[in-house]
């Protein structure tokens, strides 16, 4: 058959078919020749409005990237003055600024080419709401998000101390100390939950441990009201781009979430126990070479009971870190029952 | 020469049939893209982000204001676009590529790059998907080149192209779904 015949019928047929009803599209694809058919009745399935809606400008961004931190001390955003550029990152900058009663705030600004990128303003307002949504001790405040000159941004309390991550990557965690951010990192999960939000990327560097020792818990931008909300295995690199970035959060996902299915409160579970089981012993219970050594590791290595690593581990502490990484999500417990046990360890060393 | 007798020049030689004409306005329209790309998108506030704006002010700068040839200006900008395509994938590349492995664990803000990047390498499957595309169908694959890297509306892309708008938003709706089959791999 000639291919150019073919395409204009395969052109012709789509466009006949693709307003009609499913009955009478079913009667039209029945009469044209096999091949022709096979090939409209894929691009039928195919059809999205929503494809190639924006120019991925923003994705030029060492065009744009050249001046991160372009925001000079004194400058004004909304109601706060700059003060210093505390850290960046590829949605944007953090600055440490002051309000006007002179309190300082983390202040998060969406670098501007983003504004383009929907999943980028996306996930920085989902951040802003959720957060707000809850008032707990350990979960970060947020004070204001809006729009300024410079983009959008978020106001949020300022913390005083180091990551998880910095914490460990400094050395060994003490049992008190880990009892006491167990009880807190899962107190505050559990709070979310009770709200009905998932945090959906809970990972060391998301924790921050203030000076006085108060943990509290960081970005939800991810997060989302509970329920069936699906992250597409495609966001894990599908197109083989596993990058360094990558594995951090990789390290700290849910069996369910690799496989493409919908998160859950038992999700978070997983990924704290994962977080709980490296703050315990001071190893990762899924460390791998590659990426992909972590991908089958926590699809179905045996995770060794925390106690065989580090000796001394409470029994109960033992027992419920193992029940957090259960493969089954319906086996693990909720973060209100581990909050409980945690609660119970911390107070009694 | 100046450049706007040059470019002006050239779109009329190109219109009249010359295929040479092409491959010396293309880096002349490539470069002033590029150049004003990176001043209007590095940080300076209240510019235009819009590769449709920046095409525009190109044609102004480099044809010339007094150049109201219609049929100059079409080709300009089927010819500014292919420019902007290829301005955006090769940064997208160049992302892509630099980011592996970098190993960084950044206060709470690497999952947008990350999300950042997978588009990059989606954009890049998209350059190649429009490449396969290009060789059933030309016009339709310099219809998503021109909507989707330049920007452009139906009405602008079908004048440019010089079809109706039918036929553009026709074509648009086909190869739009054909890249989404073919980036999904799925063949029937």
């Amino acid at each position: 058959m000639n291919p150019q015949a073919d395409w204009e019928q395969i052109e012709r047929l789509f466009h006949e078919a693709v307003d009609l009803p499913a009955h009478e599209r079913q009667t039209l694809l029945d009469s044209a020749p096999a091949a022709v058919r096979a090939e409209v009745e894929s691009l039928l399935k195919a059809e999205d409005n929503t494809f190639l809606a924006v120019p991925p400008v923003h994705l030029a961004a060492d065009l744009v990237d050249h001046q991160p931190g372009a925001l000079a001390a004194g400058q004004k955003i909304g109601r706060y003055e700059i003060e210093s550029l505390v850290t960046v990152g590829g949605m944007g900058e953090v600055y440490l600024a002051r309000d006007p009663h002179g309190a300082p705030v983390a202040l998060k600004i969406l670098r501007r080419h983003l504004v383009l990128s929907p999943q980028a303003v996306d996930r920085f307002e989902t951040e802003a709401r959720a957060a707000s949504a809850l008032r707990h001790p350990n979960i970060i405040t947020v004070c204001e998000s809006g729009e300024s000159a410079a983009g959008l941004f978020i106001a949020m309390e300022w913390v005083d101390g180091r990551t998880i991550r910095q914490v460990m990557n400094e050395g060994t965690v003490g049992p008190v100390r880990a009892a006491d951010w167990s009880a807190q990192a899962s107190r505050a999960l559990a709070a979310a939950h009770a709200a009905g939000i998932l945090h959906r990327d809970i990972k060391p560097d998301n924790m921050i441990v203030r000076n006085d020792g108060v943990l509290k818990i960081l970005d939800f931008g991810l997060a989302r009201l509970a329920g069936p909300v699906r992250i597409e295995p495609d966001s894990i690199g599908a197109s083989g781009t596993i990058s360094g970035t990558l594995s951090g959060t990789l390290l700290y996902m849910s069996p369910e979430i690799l496989r493409g299915e919908t998160a859950t409160s038992a999700s978070d579970v997983f990924s704290l126990g994962a977080l709980l089981y490296e703050l315990w012993t001071g190893r990762h219970p899924f460390a791998g070479e590659t990426p992909l050594d972590v991908y089958e590791a926590i699809e179905g290595r045996l995770v060794a009971p925390p106690s065989t690593v580090r000796p001394g581990i409470p029994p109960a502490i033992d027992a419920l870190i193992l029940r957090m990484l259960d493969r089954d999500p319906d086996h693990r417990p909720s973060t209100a029952d581990a909050c409980e046990v945690f609660s119970k360890s911390s107070t009694t060393p | 020469m100046n450049s706007e007798g040059e470019v002006t020049s050239l779109l009329t030689a190109w219109s009249k049939g010359d295929p040479n004409a092409l491959n010396e306005l293309m880096p002349l329209v490539y470069n002033e893209l590029h150049r004003m790309a990176r001043r209007a998108w590095s940080g300076q506030q209240g510019v235009t982000l819009q590769p449709t704006a920046l095409i525009n002010e190109a044609y102004l700068k480099l044809a010339g204001a007094g150049n109201t040839s219609f049929q100059n200006r079409s080709h300009f900008f089927a010819v500014a676009c292919t420019a902007m395509r290829q301005i955006l994938v090769n940064h997208a590349k160049s992302r892509h590529a630099g980011k592996r492995g970098s190993g960084q664990f950044d206060l709470s803000l690497d999952d947008v790059q990350v999300s950042v990047n997978q588009e990059a390498a989606e954009v890049v499957a998209l350059h190649e998907a429009l490449e396969r595309l290009q060789a059933i169908d030309e016009r339709k694959s310099k219809v998503v080149e021109m909507r989707y890297f330049g920007g452009f509306s139906i009405e602008e892309t079908a004048q440019a192209l010089g079809i109706s708008v039918i036929t553009a938003n026709r074509d648009w709706r086909l190869a739009r779904t054909w890249l989404i089959r073919e980036m999904s791999g799925e063949k029937p």
